[in-house]
């Protein structure tokens, strides 16, 4: 039904692994990795070139999923938030949604229709299990410029 | 004639259909109504200025002022048709962009599933699901949504957001965006925008209910509307749209008479401004 290629590893494919390489990291090297150090993740799994690594970051860079930082002659990449946070973001942002007519239309949610007391009780529901989660600790550089380069 | 019949099918007529809540019953031919009375008033509308030429071409005036009201009703028409297509593509490529963003995202930060590949589970506890329509289709559900369902009730979400992609329901709603946000603010009606919604929402669980059953996607609708974690739940607000959804879907299938009865009124609407013209000029 849907579209979708599966036999080549699309962009997009390789934006996700990349993007999940860098979280798993992320516990543990805070500073971020260096292309080389992603192209190394990816050995074993399936064959990279390492410009391909570099325009998959600097696409991820342009949407402000990762940020970078000048590490002597290299740059570092390190995830902009957890994928914990981007999810909640993301929820949030769908039902911030629902008031804007035409915006509201870009997706179809299940709950379209609903009055502006149901959408806000949702998003009090969704506040409140933010708070309750603890939130799991990693640096987050907030960078909200696509492609700005990140100075600390 | 026609500028009556644009103010009319423009003002009181969708107001009258928004309240008209027995039309609910019947959310296809319905729906065939409403773009019928919309393509009604805007044939109604850009045909006005024209008609009125022959009521003052043959009035023995001199050729420079037959020239002048010929150019001035077709810039009226033109002018018309001009800002319903500049909006028409400006909502439709902002929406475009939305979509294509918020997809990328969605396929980063989601998990995918094996068996279906359009779809995508966000790892929340908020329960809600959505879809994001056109060429590369998704259908969005969160963590929630699988824990706080049973199998049948999944069934029945995830059927009432393929039926919005198979039948391009967003296709309908861009449409009814597109007039609501061009037309002035005086006849714009938020009652029809809001009915128009509703009706393909019906449309939708009744293509779930199909699947899954009606008191599967009755609770479905009752679940994802609460939304909410139980220590926190209230009663669901009267106004909201859910309840009478779930109504909806209780009182069964359209009556094929109503139908009927609908789809001939859909069909008037639309012959009327063409005949309008023909006599205007015949
Ligand atoms: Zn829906």
């Amino acid at each position: 039904m849907a579209p979708i290629a599966s036999s080549a590893p699309r962009l997009g494919d390789l934006e996700r692994a990349v993007m999940e390489h860098l979280w798993e990291a992320a516990l543990e090297r805070p500073e971020g990795l260096t292309v080389r150090e992603v192209l190394d993740c990816f050995s074993g799994q399936r064959e990279i070139a390492y410009t391909t690594v570099m325009t998959v970051l600097d696409r991820l860079a342009k949407k402000a999923l990762v940020s970078r930082v000048r590490d002597g002659r290299a740059w570092r990449y390190q995830p902009c938030d957890t994928r914990e946070a981007l999810t909640a973001q993301t929820m949030r942002r769908t039902l911030d949604d629902m008031d804007v007519t035409d915006r509201r239309a870009a997706l179809m949610h299940f709950l379209d229709g609903a009055s502006e007391d149901e959408i806000e009780d949702f998003k009090a529901a969704l506040a409140e299990i933010e708070t309750r989660r603890p939130r799991l600790g990693l640096r987050r550089p907030r960078l909200r410029r696509p492609g700005k380069k990140d100075t600390a | 004639m026609l500028v009556a019949l644009a103010i009319v099918l423009a003002c009181p007529v969708p107001r009258v259909m928004a309240r008209l809540s027995v039309l609910r019953s019947a959310p296809r031919a319905a729906l065939f109504a409403w773009q019928a009375v919309t393509l009604s008033a805007i044939v109604a509308a850009v045909a006005a200025a024209p008609a009125i030429l022959p009521l003052v071409l043959f009035d023995g005036q001199a050729v420079w002022q037959h020239f002048v009201v010929m150019c001035v009703a077709g810039g009226v028409s033109l002018v018309m048709i001009g800002r319903l297509l500049l909006a028409g593509h400006r909502i439709g490529h902002r929406m475009r962009v939305m979509r294509t963003r918020h997809r990328e995202l969605v396929d980063i930060i989601a998990r995918h599933d094996s068996r279906d590949a359009a779809l995508r589970i966000l790892a929340h506890p908020t329960p809600t699901a959505y879809c994001l329509p056109g060429r590369h289709r998704r259908v969005v559900v969160s963590q929630g949504v699988i824990e706080a369902l049973n199998e049948r009730e999944l069934v029945a979400v995830l059927s009432h957001e393929q039926a919005h992609l198979r039948a391009r329901h967003d296709l309908l709603i861009e449409f009814f965006s597109v007039i609501h946000e061009t037309v002035p603010a005086l006849v714009r009606s938020p009652a029809a925008m809001s009915e128009v919604r509703l009706l393909v929402e019906a449309l939708a669980d009744r293509a779930a209910a199909r699947r899954a059953g009606v008191p599967a996607t009755t609770r479905a609708l009752d679940v994802l509307a609460g939304g909410r974690a139980p220590e926190a739940s209230m009663a669901v607000s009267a106004a909201g749209m859910a309840p009478v959804r779930i109504a909806l879907l209780r009182r069964g299938w359209p009556n094929p008479l109503l139908s009927t009865v609908v789809y001939t009124y859909a069909a008037a609407l639309l012959a009327l401004p063409c005949g309008l013209v023909a006599l205007a000029w015949g």
